[in-house]
């Protein structure tokens, strides 16, 4: 893995620096005359975040307000708010009220939405993004995790592993969350019980092992009073590990490294003609590239070398994975947005067809007759055909043949494209390899899923397929655009929208796509 | 191995996406500025995104015309620094009518001068996505809030119907009559905010930094007088003192604190050993219970 360069550096005869600080190296702070940042404000090394995930009654809002009491930066007035406020349990504070949101779910005493807190230790900013935990908010669940780098499960160690737990497993997985801590809290209700807790972290293991997960630990806690929360428990010496912060602190910090393909989905194109500059506009969403280096557009299997890595602070000679910048071509091969820029070697697969398991997030069911859109990192799609295969039984973890889906289901299905979009697998490249399904008349996003297959050959040649070609669009409905490469974006928009409309009549339809035209 | 890089590099590039993202998938959007830190922050990570084009969208600034004077000048200023196509939007009516911070509920006062205009404003105008630089960490409602917060027709925000967001995938696509608010800053803390202001070397509002000023102490709270329009009640004497403001709006209802804090280093070395979270100061959050969860679904930002 090649450094991050921090310092200034000569490139073409100019001189280009690259605006990553770099936290841990001090020697490279700006000039004398500057504020001493280290001092006054340093900057955490690097953001971890953690979901939430177990019911009320599991005590997880106390659990993590505990941890925001114990280990952190709390406000004067929010401490004092819980003060005054209700005790519970034996005169503690009610630290649940740091976590609980929403006036209605106050009064209704469960969390029915994600919600997200912050907080620093001395080295490291933590996203807690709190999600329900009960059975009919799979969905919230679901989406909560796909932000996470690490999921506490937290269980009562009365009642140990339950439905629940396992359900919850199934989902962290299927979003792509790699590491996991079972929490078992309430250690205090079974009298500290050594045994119990190892009965419990085996049923774990057995139960956890068949996942790809990195790591999964166990911790034994109870959190109203702090035991292994952010304090070591004096009332179970026999646990030799760390508390659940020391252990959320030693975990690795989001996107520290570049990991798999470079991809880049193109956001938008900005222009400056003062300087004739035309950049590519996105974040890299994996791996990384350099000055210099070829490049290929998936779509148009076009390819052009990497002129300048531009932003605001300077021109950079590498880019990584997490960066937002804008990148110049040498030669101009009309991307637009959506695209999805690779490595010759390592491209994604120009996909006409997609397998997917997807999380219904929608209470409208699925519908065989539904206009549906995907959209993937910056691409949207309209679906020619949306099947569902089967459904995950989360609890036995087997998949049932089915053709319907609803709210809080995850299914197996095969999406058809309406015209091929640049795509990974899931596992491949996490960022390419997801999409929101996207109801076409109401915007809503109806699932969230990931693909397991991602396939250039259309589906089974289907004779009533209605091919509207580009042609046919250029000759009336997209005879205002220019020639302007701006007016790709839009000649797409109305292509994808009349797609959707004879798609609602029962025509099958097709839109010939870029990559059928050009050379 | 490469060394971990920092949680500012991570939000802002972060915030650049969104900015992107919207910027591509909305017809007409507008940046809400209110000229307070947030709003400085945002608009420079505004100009990142799309450097070295100019701004791809206007800004918008409610104007109440309670706002401090310091505040307009900076606001003027920085459109022409950056060359911002600005919008400045004020109820008329309700200016007509006299409805002001201190004869008025501050309920009332914010719904006519601030709600309501920004509606007006986002109406007249049709813009269909209106950046804004609420963060998760200011308020428990908002902690629940997405980075594309959807309003139904009317601009009202139902937390129901809010669209689940997953990995970095945003959707933009609208239904009828729908817009929305984008929150680029979404997963800033107050902290930050500070931190990358002296990070990025970016100019605030004078008014972040203690000076003498003219102040009346009421209900434990200093105001400033910045006007005359601010009446003095019996009992009450404007004294000088040296104090300095967290947070900025209209300054009837903005309480100063008293600080020795005089330069951008010292602000935040005092704000990052801050132990008053900022709305304190925010007197319209203390109305009464869930107030800005009450406020947002009546179309406050």
């Amino acid at each position: 893995m090649s450094a991050q360069p921090n310092t200034l550096q000569k490139s073409k005869g100019k001189e280009t620096k690259v605006p990553l600080k770099v936290v841990s190296d001090q020697t490279s702070a700006p000039s004398s005359q500057a504020p001493d940042l280290e001092k006054i404000a340093p900057e955490l090394s690097g953001m971890l975040r953690v979901l939430t995930c177990g019911s009320v009654d599991d005590g997880k809002s106390t659990l993590i307000g505990r941890l925001l009491w114990d280990a952190t930066d709390l406000y004067d007035d929010q401490r004092e708010t819980l003060r005054r406020g209700k005790t519970v349990d034996g005169g503690n504070p009610d630290f649940s009220l740091l976590m609980d949101g929403l006036v209605a779910e106050r009064e209704q005493g469960i969390t029915i939405d994600i919600a997200w807190r912050y907080f620093d230790t001395q080295h490291r900013r933590f996203v807690v993004i709190d999600s329900p935990g009960h059975e009919q908010y799979t969905r919230n669940m679901a989406s909560g995790a796909s932000h996470a780098d690490v999921a506490i499960l937290l269980i009562d160690a009365r009642h140990g592993i339950k439905k629940q737990t396992r359900r919850h497993v199934a989902i962290l997985d299927l979003v792509g969350v790699k590491r996991v801590i079972l929490v078992v809290n309430k250690m205090d209700l079974v009298d500290w019980s050594e045994s119990a807790f190892r009965k419990i972290e085996a049923d774990f293991e057995t139960f956890s092992w068949r996942f790809g997960f990195w790591e999964a630990k166990a911790i034994p806690t109870a959190a109203v009073s702090g035991d292994n929360v952010a304090r070591a428990s004096e009332n179970m010496p026999w646990y030799p590990g760390p508390t659940l912060l020391e252990h959320l602190e030693s975990l690795p910090s989001r996107v520290t490294e570049p990991t798999g393909p470079f991809r880049f989905p193109v956001q938008t194109v900005l222009r400056d003609s003062r300087n004739d500059f035309r950049g590519l506009a996105g974040t890299v969403s994996g791996g990384s590239v350099r000055v210099g280096e070829t490049i290929v557009d998936a779509l148009s299997k076009r390819s052009a070398k990497v002129l300048r890595i531009a932003t605001m602070d300077g021109d950079l000679e590498q880019a990584a994975q997490g960066q937002a910048v804008s990148i110049q071509l040498d030669t101009d091969i009309d991307v637009a947005r959506g695209a999805v820029l690779s490595k010759a070697d390592t491209r994604p697969v120009t996909a006409r067809v997609v397998e997917a398991r997807m999380v219904w997030l929608s209470e409208t069911p699925y519908d065989p007759r539904g206009s549906y859109l995907l959209r993937t990192a910056t691409d949207l799609t309209p679906v020619s055909s949306l099947k569902i295969r089967a459904l995950l039984d989360l609890e036995s973890l087997e998949t049932h043949p089915a053709d319907a889906c609803g709210t809080n289901d995850i299914a197996l299905g095969d999406i058809a494209l309406g015209r091929p979009a640049a795509i990974d697998t899931f596992a491949d490249a996490p960022e390419t390899g997801s999409f929101m399904l996207v109801d076409a008349i109401t915007g809503a996003s109806v699932a969230g899923g990931v693909v397991t297959v991602a396939n250039p050959e259309a589906a089974e040649a289907d004779e009533t397929t209605f091919v509207l070609t580009r042609a046919m669009l250029e000759r009336g409905l997209n005879a205002d655009l220019s020639d302007q490469p701006q007016s790709e974006a839009e000649f797409r928009r109305r292509a994808n929208e009349v797609a959707l409309i004879l798609r609602a009549a029962g025509i099958n339809v097709e839109i010939e796509s870029a990559a059928d035209y050009s050379i | 191995m490469t060394q971990p890089i920092s949680h500012l590099d991570l939000l802002e590039a972060e915030s650049i996406h969104i900015f992107r993202e919207a910027a591509a998938q909305f017809r007409k959007p507008v940046l809400l500025y209110s000229i307070g830190k947030d709003s400085t922050v945002l608009l420079h990570l505004a100009r990142k995104a799309f450097w070295p084009a100019k701004l791809p969208f206007p800004v918008l600034h409610i104007d109440t015309g309670w706002k401090f004077r310091d505040m307009i000048a900076f606001r003027d200023k920085t459109a022409r620094d950056f060359d911002l196509d600005l919008i400045v939007h004020t109820n008329e009516d309700g200016a007509q009518k006299g409805i002001n911070p201190v004869d008025y509920a501050p309920s009332v006062y914010t719904d006519v001068m601030k709600t309501v205009p920004l509606k007006q404003a986002l109406d007249k105008y049709a813009f269909d996505a209106a950046f804004g630089g609420a963060r998760r960490d200011e308020e428990a409602s908002r902690a629940k809030e997405r980075v594309f917060s959807f309003r139904a027709e009317g601009h009202r925000w139902d937390p129901r119907r809010q669209r689940p967001e997953m990995w970095r995938l945003l959707n933009g696509r609208l239904g009828a009559g729908e817009t929305v608010r984008v929150f680029p800053l979404s997963n800033w803390t107050e902290r930050d905010v500070w931190r990358y202001i002296l990070r990025e070397k970016l100019d605030v509002v004078p008014l972040y930094f203690a000076a003498e000023r003219p102040t009346i102490l009421r209900n434990g709270q200093l105001l400033m007088r910045d006007d005359d329009r601010l009446p003095v009640k019996p009992g009450e004497e404007v004294v000088t003192r040296r104090v300095r403001f967290r947070t900025l709006g209209c300054y009837p209802l903005t309480a100063a604190v008293e600080s020795d804090a005089a330069d951008i280093e010292s602000v935040v070395a005092e704000t990052l050993g801050a132990r008053t979270s900022e709305r304190q100061g925010r007197l319209i959050d203390h109305d009464q219970a869930g107030a800005m969860e009450k406020k947002k679904q009546e179309g406050y930002f």
